[in-house]
């Protein structure tokens, strides 16, 4: 079990999630545990000259329809999906927004993306150079910024304190949450929105993904044999962090406490992955939360579904757990979800906050035949129901960049 | 040599850091320092050279890129196969 601390603690009193499973933690949680693929055939452009023609889209999104306000009409898609997951975030919260002066002065918003408005970027570039208009849009800069998103919802809810973006590829939620927990935690904020949002499915995107010759053309089918890459998604996870003395204060409902953060860097190169890298952020979330291998219940991983990340991660967990490794229920939900990229360990890390809740493991779907290298137990296929008291979510980017999650039950 | 396998000679020279002057169509791209990154760049310049497309996965073992000749050999079908497709239309 957890020790008392002897720091402030920080736990979870909202979450918001927007994902190819639908928008809404409820809708989202409800797919996953049925096992629902929400990857299929692109349609938010033209698939017609590429050979990768599948994507996680967020099906009919109508900014309108989701209580945004005028400010995020005018924003990029990925924006949107920030204000959206915020929005519910915020609301599961309880907080009465926008926040008064003195506590929006203690709060922070830090709301990443792996690469910010690029399909804002991809149609004024259509304007300028295929149709030769004289000027983009005017809020064309604005769209396209990474931090746009932070500021949009520090607009939305009166956050006066630190607001950024972080960018880390498909590591930039769990970075996000990770530095909000750790401002809550040294006593800079006592509130914190933070996570991070991703809506970069577009032609020239899908483009470039396709030259790395790492997406595969039929699904994401992590840990399995025959896996044959990964698939894009979008989305977002935002969640509402707080002391723990002001969530109890004001009667919050508290979902779950933020344990532990690990972070490092492979420092070894751009795709291929270190065991080193990966174990020391796991084991440093493990060492910040005061637990031992051994009370993990569950882990949310990385699982891309790449012929290198999934035996890297598997031989990465059996490193830090050793031989509670074989008791421990994995599974990657990106085989429904796709890769969030930026917004994925977000958008996990929502799963991990509802198989806590509802003592049900997600499962990893398209699960036929297992790679002899990915030996432990990643859920094949159905959901399982199982106690989760402790549980990770595990980050690991292109670059090398690692981190790792760790979350436990509200303070009894 | 054809003029095809000088061309990919070439493109594998301009992406290695120390290129060498002994490469032969039975050399073995794993001699040659190649990892899945440079060959995805290798794979576009190829591309972007012939005009074709040549479908690879970083993450599946493929048998075309085992040897220079077997990458010449398979931008050589290609190239024929897309000749006659557009013969054909």
């Amino acid at each position: 079990m957890a020790q008392p601390k002897d720091r402030r603690r920080v736990v979870v009193t909202g979450q918001g999630v927007v994902s190819a499973l639908g928008i809404g933690q409820d809708v989202f949680w409800n797919a996953l545990k049925d096992g629902t693929c929400g990857i299929g055939e692109a349609t938010l452009y033209d698939t017609g000259e590429l050979y990768i023609t599948i994507a996680g889209e967020v099906d009919n999104f109508e900014p309108r329809e989701h209580d945004l306000t005028k400010q995020f009409l005018l924003a990029d898609r990925y924006s949107q999906f920030a204000g959206c997951a915020a929005g519910e975030a915020v609301a599961q919260s309880g907080l009465e927004t926008p926040l008064p002066g003195d506590e929006g002065a203690r709060t922070a918003c830090i709301i990443g993306t792996g690469i910010g408005g690029v399909t804002t970027m991809e149609f004024s570039y259509k304007m300028l150079f295929e149709e030769k208009k004289r000027a983009t849009h005017p809020l064309t800069l604005l769209k396209t910024i990474g931090s746009s998103a932070a500021a949009h919802v520090s607009i939305e809810y009166g956050v006066t304190g630190p607001c950024f973006g972080v960018v880390s590829a498909c590591s930039t939620a769990p970075h996000s949450i990770g530095l909000v927990y750790q401002m809550i935690q040294n006593g800079l904020c006592d509130l914190g929105i933070a996570g991070a949002a991703e809506a970069s499915l577009n032609w020239g995107t899908t483009r470039a993904w396709q030259a790395m010759r790492v997406l595969s053309p039929d699904g994401l089918f992590p840990f399995c044999k025959g896996r044959n890459g990964t698939v894009l998604g979008e989305g977002a996870g935002v969640f509402v962090l707080e002391e723990y003395n002001h969530a109890k204060q004001r009667g919050a409902n508290i979902l779950a406490e933020l344990l532990g953060f690990g972070m490092t860097s492979d420092a070894a190169d751009m795709v291929n992955p270190s065991i080193e890298g990966a174990s020391t952020a796991m084991q440093i979330a493990l060492d910040d939360a005061r637990l031992a291998p051994g009370d993990i219940d569950y882990i949310n991983a990385h699982g891309t579904a790449t012929k290198v990340n999934d035996i890297n991660e598997t031989r990465a967990i059996k490193r830090v757990f050793g031989k509670a490794a074989n008791e421990l229920s994995i599974s990657a939900t990106k085989s429904m979800h796709g890769h969030c990229l930026g917004a994925g360990g977000g958008v996990e890390a929502v799963a991990v906050l509802k198989a806590m809740q509802e003592g049900v493991v997600p499962p990893t779907i398209g699960f036929d035949e297992p790679d002899p290298e990915c030996d432990l137990d990643y859920t094949p296929n159905t959901a399982r129901k199982r106690e989760v008291t402790f549980a990770m979510s595990n980050s690991f980017a292109f670059g090398g960049l690692n981190a790792v999650l760790v979350f436990g039950p509200a303070p009894a | 040599m054809d003029e095809v396998a000088n061309k990919i000679i070439d493109i594998l020279k301009k992406n290695m850091k120390e290129p060498s002057d002994s490469i032969a169509l039975e050399t073995p791209l794993t001699d040659l320092d190649i990892e899945s990154l440079d060959l995805a760049v290798i794979v576009f310049d190829i591309e972007d050279t012939f005009g074709i497309e040549i479908p690879y996965n970083a993450n599946e073992e493929v048998e075309d890129f085992s040897t220079v000749g077997a990458v010449v050999d398979k931008v050589n079908a290609i190239i024929s196969e897309k000749k006659s497709s557009g013969a054909a239309a």
